[in-house]
């Protein structure tokens, strides 16, 4: 690696700081696993590194007022292990479990997943199957917006340089939505998805609402699924009608040829990890009637 | 130039080395501890696994500067003075490694698995070693090993602490 400056951020405050003090010529270390590869293949080369990997505060998991906090600085590991979410959103902890291997989850962290912004990101489906939103700390205060807002493209999110990402908010309506994930790769451990889907719905008298399907590593960025949505809401609850929503979700993606798939075989595996996904929100909807019952 | 010092093996350790100098090379170059290997350097085969904090990371990808103050565990401190550890007993017993060049990344992650989890299922112990890549051995022989390994960590712990992974809140 090519020498660079070194800090320590102090609090969130002091790292919002130094990053209005270096602009551009900073990066950020969080959990390090993307950032570092990085850095040894010269992808970057900053003049100072700020290290925000120690700042406890946004490793936070908390329910607010407003939904569900998860820190931008929460590792996969911590996602897997927090009684909150793992009672909450199972699909949440699928999706980190998926993840590199125990060593990459140990280190890496929510946000920083999110912020490298691979098409395949794995944290990035449930997410936006949930409606999540996040929160963006920069030297003009924080703001929030909506997770698909911050994703513009392969490897390129719309924070400006100067911008922290603080946390990932679920909101409230949303807490404990029956949701779930599923991921091909070419192997079951540290493989890139070819497809990944996060799927969402609530159970409302045996009628789909509020459905979400979100599609990764098919497109630019993650998308949404809108004609297949539009298709299951309101409509009965049937292995059918998750079929046909796969197939539609199928027409709504932009897969690309690659060395690992071609275009058609995404296509295809949308169709059925839509289908399984939906399947596996479905399992989850009933398990909480039957719980809610007991 | 950043100011380290964390607890190596049970002792404090310090140096002064280049911001830019990985946990991996602060323990190679400086503290003469050879045991994790420099495989891919990007976190892919697992060869440079240790254990910081309890858990197991790849050094390779993370910053001395990030290791300041914290415990750090390397193969070199898995023996006693005077006896393996069980699961380098049953490595050697079972025959789980031939060149031996991921073994010490290997059995860091099994290390780690052990300590949160003595009960593991084979699933489990295949997920724990899945970021680390083995060539020549393969899995079967070292699967069987940490079970074994388990099995006499089992033996001469309380009962009640054998599975004793905890869903920990995250801080």
């Amino acid at each position: 690696m090519q020498a660079f400056g070194y800090v320590l951020a102090k609090d969130v405050g002091h790292a919002v700081a130094l990053l209005a003090e270096h602009g551009a010529k900073a990066k950020i270390l969080a959990g390090g696993t993307d950032l570092l590869v990085e850095l040894k293949h010269a992808v970057h080369n900053p003049e100072i590194l700020i290290d925000i990997s120690r700042l406890r505060e946004l490793k936070a998991v908390v329910v607010a007022d407003d939904g569900l906090h998860i820190g931008a600085l929460a590792t996969h590991a911590d996602i897997m292990s927090s009684p909150i979410i793992r009672s909450m959103f199972p699909a949440l902890v699928a999706a980190a479990h998926s993840i590199g291997a125990m060593q990459t989850r140990n280190l890496g962290t929510l946000g920083g997943n999110l912020v490298t912004c691979v098409p395949s990101v794995d944290s990035g489906p449930v997410l936006i199957a949930l409606d999540a939103s996040v929160t963006v700390a920069g030297a003009a205060g924080q703001r929030r917006m909506p997770l698909p807002d911050l994703f513009v493209g392969p490897r390129k999110t719309s924070l400006k340089p100067g911008d922290l990402l603080v946390d990932i908010v679920i909101p409230k309506e949303n807490l404990g939505k029956p949701a779930a994930f599923e991921k091909f790769g070419l192997r079951k451990g540290q493989a890139l998805a070819l497809v990944n889907i996060g799927a969402s719905f609530w159970a409302d008298k045996d009628k789909f609402t509020a459905p979400r399907i979100a599609l990764g590593a098919v497109a630019p960025t993650v998308i949404r699924a809108p004609k297949a949505e539009a298709f299951l809401d309101g409509r009965k609850i049937s292995a059918e009608a998750m079929a046909e929503a796969g197939r539609i979700a199928a027409t709504e993606a932009k897969p690309i040829s690659d060395f690992r798939a071609s275009a058609d075989y995404r296509r295809d595996l949308i169709a059925v990890l839509v289908k399984r996904a939906l399947a596996s929100a479905q399992t989850r909807a009933t398990a909480k009637e039957k719980e809610l019952v007991a | 130039m950043t100011d380290v010092t964390m607890t190596v093996n049970g002792q404090t350790r310090s140096a002064s080395v280049p911001p830019e100098t990985t946990l991996l090379q602060l323990l190679r170059d400086n503290f003469n501890l050879t045991g994790a290997k420099l495989g891919c350097d990007v976190g892919d085969c697992g060869a440079c696994t240790v254990i910081v904090d309890g858990q197991a990371v790849n050094s390779c990808l993370m910053l001395a500067g990030q290791a300041d103050g914290r415990q750090v565990l390397t193969i070199e401190g898995l023996a006693s003075k005077d006896k393996l550890h069980p699961i380098q007993k049953f490595f050697e017993n079972t025959g789980a490694l031939q060149c031996g060049f991921c073994g010490p990344g290997v059995l860091m992650s099994a290390k780690a698995l052990l300590d949160e989890n003595l009960n593991p299922s084979t699933q489990e112990i295949r997920d724990a070693l899945s970021g680390n890549l083995c060539r020549c051995t393969g899995y079967t022989k070292m699967i069987e090993a940490v079970q074994e390994a388990a099995r006499l960590l089992r033996e001469e712990t309380p009962a009640q602490i054998t599975h004793a992974r905890t869903e920990a809140t995250a801080p």
